[in-house]
């Protein structure tokens, strides 16, 4: 139980190093989607809140989901903007969900649905807004439709699908929340620059993953 | 283009240090937070007026923090709202038992950040309070006007707000001035060319040669609409046709006029603008009060100008004219 405890906190900090060389890789990119009806800065706030997340990670101690609780405030604090705030929200809420275990498929499941349930609290967004919940709604729904008994890798590969088919679907949409909201049409045809950022941390997790169990 | 920077990343810790090293006399750092705080602050038994917002559009929000007006400034980084962490160690550097005003412009990244601050601060006895700045009028119809985004009509409700705390009114007298200010406070912009942010090599969005956008928002997001260039005389007319069309009910004949540079519009070009604009304030029976034309809010080097208009009355006009110095604004 113990080392299965240790192999969460690793599975934390290696999660956030995976998601941050993601990020890195497509700041560029996200900040163009970002520029098509906000401020360009999508990227850039991502690259520095999981910088900033990493370290917090790395530095802190206690259980995956006390390391996750710190990464999610450092994350809010470097990241600032919306996105800083509602992913940073997401992350602490689903640590505190989480805290020392056990880290099951259940336990996963609820506590990314109390994380669903704060961003969607403090952004005020519905399904079909156009924002990261249309990514992550569908992944958690994914998720909690699977037998209770599927280990968590195999159902968050599963699930990985379904937040990818979320993005997709952003791109016909109109923004009705946030700052490209008030672009409203010339944001048709493009997807939500903070779905595809959540998606990419969706699939960093399983990237830590294939590197402990290559399929 | 942003030329001269360090880091991108290091751009706005290195333009703090910098604004502080050259306002001394006005302003002074917050200790451990992104943000800068009034030389005369924290004043006991008055309210503080904590305003903030991302970087690159100096002089807001840091040129406007000094006696009379704001009391700190919380600083983002680029085009992003400061993190609700930074504000809250703002708020507690300058916050006095008479409370806080929390005034800004309406960003869904600001409005969520703030927000989050102002819970916190709630839950510790600090009565913080919000007036978000929703000048304009491009980002949403009339009937709809909580909808819309603060642009430079920030200043006025800043100077009218500073001004009222300055004085020592209560928090409800500031809120309410504030709130006054605001409903009564209309912009509309051009943009000519977009903006670049330190560190990239093209700009957040273009505007085609003979071509301008009308309605730009202040962090480089597209127009509502673009038009042909025209001259000076038409831009003017379009300017203030479409403040005019929008005004306030029982808006009153005075008005307080702000005609914003955003970067890269000279000033001289500005005053052959403000030519017409005046001459045709006055054919409207509208009296121009301290006009200002200067570059107040910016959106990094990007060119086009806005037009804000306050609808004045007595009570305004007072706090209007009352003292301030910042970097940014002076009145004696």
């Amino acid at each position: 139980m113990e080392n299965a405890a240790k192999g969460a906190e690793s599975v934390v900090r290696r999660w956030l190093a995976y998601a941050l060389e993601s990020m890195v890789v497509h700041e560029q990119e996200l900040g163009r989607l970002d520029a098509v009806a906000g401020d360009g800065d999508h990227g850039a706030t991502m690259v520095r809140g999981l910088r900033a997340a990493h370290t917090a990670a790395k530095e802190a101690n206690g259980s995956a989901g006390d390391l996750l609780v710190a990464a999610g405030a450092a994350f809010a604090d470097a990241g600032g903007g919306a996105s800083g705030a509602l992913l940073g929200a997401l992350i602490t809420t689903v640590g505190r969900a989480l805290s020392d275990g056990p880290y099951n498929l259940t336990t996963t499941t609820t506590a990314l649905q109390a994380g669903l349930a704060t961003v969607t609290r403090l952004g005020k967004a519905q399904p079909g807004d156009k924002t990261l919940i249309d990514a992550l709604q569908p992944f958690v729904d994914a998720l909690a439709g699977q037998p209770a008994d599927t280990p968590l890798i195999v159902a968050w590969r599963t699930a990985l699908p379904a937040a990818e088919a979320g993005v997709a679907a952003t791109q016909t949409m109109v923004a009705k929340r946030g700052r490209a909201a008030k672009l409203g049409e010339r944001s048709f045809g493009h997807p939500d620059p903070g779905a595809v950022s959540l998606t990419y941390l969706l699939q960093a997790m399983s990237t830590v993953w294939d590197e402990n169990h290559p399929s | 283009m942003t030329k001269l920077y360090n880091d991108p990343a290091d751009f706005r810790a290195e333009l703090i240090e910098g604004f502080v090293a050259a306002y001394g006399r006005l302003v002074k750092r917050v200790p451990n937070a992104s943000g800068v705080m009034a030389v005369d602050a924290p004043q006991p038994g008055k309210v503080a007026l904590v305003i903030g917002g991302g970087s690159g559009h100096y002089p807001a929000f840091c040129g406007y923090v000094g006696p009379g007006l704001a009391t700190a400034a919380v600083m983002g980084n680029i085009f992003t709202a400061p993190s609700a962490e930074q504000i809250y160690r703002v708020t507690k550097a300058v916050a006095s038992q008479a409370g806080v005003l929390y005034c800004y412009g309406n960003y869904s990244g600001d409005v969520l950040n703030f927000d989050m601050a102002e819970l916190r601060c709630q839950d510790e006895g600090i009565d913080a309070r919000t007036v978000r700045v929703t000048d304009d009028v491009a980002s949403a119809p009339r009937g709809q006007e909580d909808e819309r985004r603060g642009i430079a009509g920030d200043f006025f409700v800043f100077k009218i707000a500073g001004a009222s705390a300055a004085r020592g009114d209560s928090l409800d007298e500031v809120e309410r001035l504030a709130r006054k200010a605001n409903q009564r406070t209309r912009s509309f912009g051009v943009a000519f060319a977009g903006c670049t942010l330190p560190g990239q090599t093209a700009p957040l969005f273009t505007v085609a040669p003979g071509q301008m956008e009308l309605g730009l928002g202040v962090h480089g997001e597209p127009g509502i609409q673009s038009s042909h260039m025209r001259p000076a005389r038409e831009v003017a007319d379009l300017l203030l046709a479409t403040l005019l069309s929008d005004a306030p009910p029982r808006g009153g004949a005075s008005v307080a006029v702000l005609l914003n540079g955003l970067g890269s519009t000279q000033y001289e070009e500005l005053f052959v603008l403000y030519k017409d604009i005046h001459r045709r304030l006055l054919a409207e029976g509208l009296q121009p009060t301290q006009p200002i034309v200067a570059e107040m809010v910016t959106s990094l080097d990007m060119a086009g100008c806005s037009l804000t208009l306050c609808w004045l009355d007595d009570e305004l006009t007072r706090l209007l004219n009352a003292p301030c110095a910042s970097a940014a604004y002076t009145h004696a």
